[in-house]
């Protein structure tokens, strides 16, 4: 058995990180959100803003949700979200740019673009549409999400793909896809724990940082069903038990969306590096 | 280590004898290779074979019952310190904690919350498991008295708290028979807390901050008599706990250290965190975890965490196979059909219900397979569709004849319309994006 240095995975030199998601449509959010925080979610710039100053978050990853759109074309204002964003907040940005194919080019060179100089990590290329993304952070030193559906070998091929690319191996960040709790999420778990194993085990195809985000969380339902009273807080516990185990797992970078949840995290976080009363 | 099932064939008496419960000797090597079979079942061993299928066969963490009668539970038994490299076996105990300085009312509100709250997810029923009492007042009376109460109120699963051996035997008075579970045996009490367990058929817990110092205490327990003992590292940080549940989970399942063995115990009391420590528990190998406060959001995620951490990766929950009902359908509603794995099930009827259409889910038995694995193995057939179709009913339910497959069925659509006759319509691969194939559907771009 590989004797795997588990305990490493919680340093106070390398602990993991909490990105704040948040889009610049809410019209493409859930509605949870609106509800609770209606102020923030209107000012994506005032969103990231706070996301830094009040709640803690270590990064911020903005989906741009306005390229839903039916025909969008306004790649300009692509940029000037980016530049708002980056006025309000000096976080590491993680950028969400279109998830339809015929639009990812425009979307994502504007995107590099945007951010040049900020080393940005862009999202999300797959195996079926990757180039784009990988193009834009190539061509402006960005990292990128590399997203693949529950599954190891499929996680490895892809990366094996963005390196043929050009991409470094230091520019890629693995997303194995998590499913919210209840749905599917004992599957992304192990597979985090699987990716994270074969790496230390001498993998070099799968010796990058995973980041996970189980984006239907918040839609749940287990949330949308709670009574008014207790769904707010329904809601932060299904995020915070996703995200946690998944860090537990190996994820180096877990995404949420309410700052309750940011707030637990981090105080997890800290109570997981602190030094062991003995040493084992 | 660990032998293989022809080594362990050598050393059994190859009489076939059926006393052990198996049909064969061979079979029963097999079972104890796997660590699914206790070497004391066969008479025949001889001594010195017992010996050596003793400490390489039995499972790595002991087994053992929690309680009697109908929710009585199993934990132990466990053999990988990941659930992909085999599965996690028996789930967790979640058992609230009560006070005996508790008032009347609390007593029965936390006995009752026990006995009764249920959810059930994937058909199955999640509950949480027992009741921890506290000596809180440090009187014998006081604590006998409140396990008195909670013994007439209901029948579950008990831990009993004190490190004082004369206030936990107040307490066995009355629930002795039920073989509740002891906190604890120290280094300072341990003789009398084995003499309670011999006495009462109780498993006793160990509680030992330093791990280096538990196989000792376990040893003269053993010696003592003790057969079912719990580990309590008597952690109070989230990074004590993996750390200390994992090195002992580790020294157990490869036969490291066989005094470390046993289930672990999980106090969520002792540290700062009321969720945090819970979901780890859950992750990282606890047997027992006594939950003090408990929130209904809380208590819903941790029986969801705890259902899917303990399914099987092998055998994934799989749901009912049938109709299923989304909103309020009629006769003009969409059909939706796809597999009975429930994770495809779960994501599709949750993005069908935002879609806010109501509309029918047709579950096909696919063994539990997902769709592309299903038509990948040849288990999604058209014969199959055709039949679930027809035992529901569903000809005369809707009016239209149109079955919505997933994309990733695409490539039967053409011989389930030629078997069913119905139309076939190829719906989108990714169920999030049913929303927006529905709104075509109703504009009528789908055709």
């Amino acid at each position: 058995m590989v004797d795997l240095p588990i305990f490493l995975f919680f340093s106070e030199k390398n602990p993991p990180r909490i990105a704040l998601e948040i889009c610049d449509d809410i019209a493409f959010w859930p509605g949870l959100l609106k509800d609770n925080l209606p102020d923030i979610t209107a000012d994506v710039s005032e969103w990231a803003k706070k996301g830094e100053m009040e709640w803690g978050a270590d990064l911020i990853r903005v989906y741009l949700t306005s390229t839903k759109k039916k025909h969008f074309s306004d790649f300009p204002g692509i940029k000037k979200v980016i530049d708002e964003i980056l006025s309000g907040t000096t976080l590491p940005l993680i950028i969400e740019g279109s998830d339809s194919p015929e639009i990812d080019s425009d979307v994502f060179l504007n995107c590099g673009e945007a951010g040049s100089g900020e080393r940005l990590l862009l999202g999300t290329a797959e195996a079926d549409r990757y180039r784009s993304v990988a193009a834009a952070a190539i061509a402006y030193n960005h990292a990128v999400i590399a997203q693949s559906p529950i599954d190891i070998n499929l996680a490895k091929q892809l990366n094996i793909l963005l390196r043929e690319t050009g991409m470094p191996d230091n520019s890629i960040i693995i997303d194995s896809y998590t499913g919210a709790l209840g749905y599917g999420f004992e599957y992304s778990y192990s597979t985090i724990e699987r990716i994270r194993y074969a790496a230390l085990k001498g993998d070099d195809d799968l010796a990058m940082p995973i980041i996970s985000s189980a984006p239907d969380t918040l839609g749940v339902r287990e949330v949308r069903e709670s009574p008014p009273e207790t769904k707010y807080e329904t809601a932060i516990q299904w995020e915070f038990g996703t995200a946690l185990s998944s860090l537990v797992a190996g994820a180096s970078i877990v995404c949420v969306r309410l700052p309750e949840t940011i707030k637990l995290l981090k105080t997890a976080i800290i109570d997981l590096s602190s030094p062991s009363v003995e040493d084992i | 280590m660990a032998l293989k099932a022809l080594d362990i064939y050598k050393l059994l008496p190859k009489k076939n004898c059926k006393e052990c419960g198996d049909p064969t000797c061979l079979t029963f090597a097999m079972k104890l290779a796997s660590g699914k079979a206790d070497p004391d079942k066969c008479p025949y061993l001889d001594p010195q074979a017992k010996e050596v299928l003793g400490s390489s066969t039995k499972p790595p963490v002991k087994p053992m019952r929690i309680g009697v009668g109908e929710r009585s539970f199993r934990i132990g038994e466990e053999s990988c310190l990941y659930r992909h490299e085999k599965t996690f076996y028996h789930a967790p105990g979640f058992f609230l904690a009560l006070k005996d300085s508790s008032g009347e009312s609390q007593i029965s509100t936390i006995a009752n919350r026990v006995e009764k709250d249920l959810l059930v997810r994937a058909g199955q029923d999640l509950r949480l498991n027992g009741v921890a009492i506290i000596s809180d007042s440090k009187n014998p009376e006081t604590f006998g008295s409140v396990v008195k109460k909670v013994e007439e109120l209901v029948s579950l699963p008990e831990i009993l708290i004190s490190n004082d051996p004369k206030i936990v035997e107040a307490g066995l008075t009355y629930c002795g028979s039920y073989h509740p579970v002891i906190h604890a045996a120290t280094r300072e009490n341990y003789p009398e807390m084995c003499r309670l367990a011999l006495k009462f058929g109780c498993r006793l817990i160990i509680s030992e901050g330093d791990i280096t110092k538990i196989p000792e205490l376990v040893n003269e327990c053993v010696k003592i008599g003790v057969p079912d003992l719990i580990l309590d590292p008597c952690v109070d940080n989230l990074s004590d706990c993996l750390k200390k549940f994992t090195v002992i989970r580790k020294k157990a399942v490869t036969r490291e250290d066989a005094s470390l063995g046993y289930p672990l115990y999980l106090d969520t009391g002792r540290f700062k965190d009321r969720s945090g420590s819970l979901y780890l528990g859950i992750l990282k190998y606890a047997s027992l975890i006594v939950i003090h406060d408990l929130p209904e959001p809380v208590e819903k995620a941790a029986l969801t965490l705890r259902q899917g951490i303990y399914t099987d990766p092998q055998r994934p929950i799989q749901m009912e196979p049938g109709l299923y009902k989304i909103g309020e359908p009629g006769k003009d509603s969409p059909v939706f059909m796809t597999v009975n794995f429930s994770l495809t099930f779960f994501t599709l009827q949750g993005y069908l219900e935002s879609s806010g259409v109501s509309c029918y889910m047709l579950i096909v038995d696919t063994e539990g397979l997902s769709v592309l694995t299903a038509v990948a193995a040849g288990k999604l057939t058209d014969t199959l569709v055709n039949e679930t179709l027809k035992k529901a009913d569903l000809a005369n339910i809707v009016s239209h004849h149109t079955l919505i497959i997933p994309g990733y069925a695409a490539p039967i659509s053409g011989k389930l319309e030629d078997e069913t006759g119905w139309k076939i319509l190829v719906g989108p691969r990714d169920a999030a994006e049913v929303g927006t194939f529905l709104e075509s559907l109703q504009s009528g771009e789908t055709k």
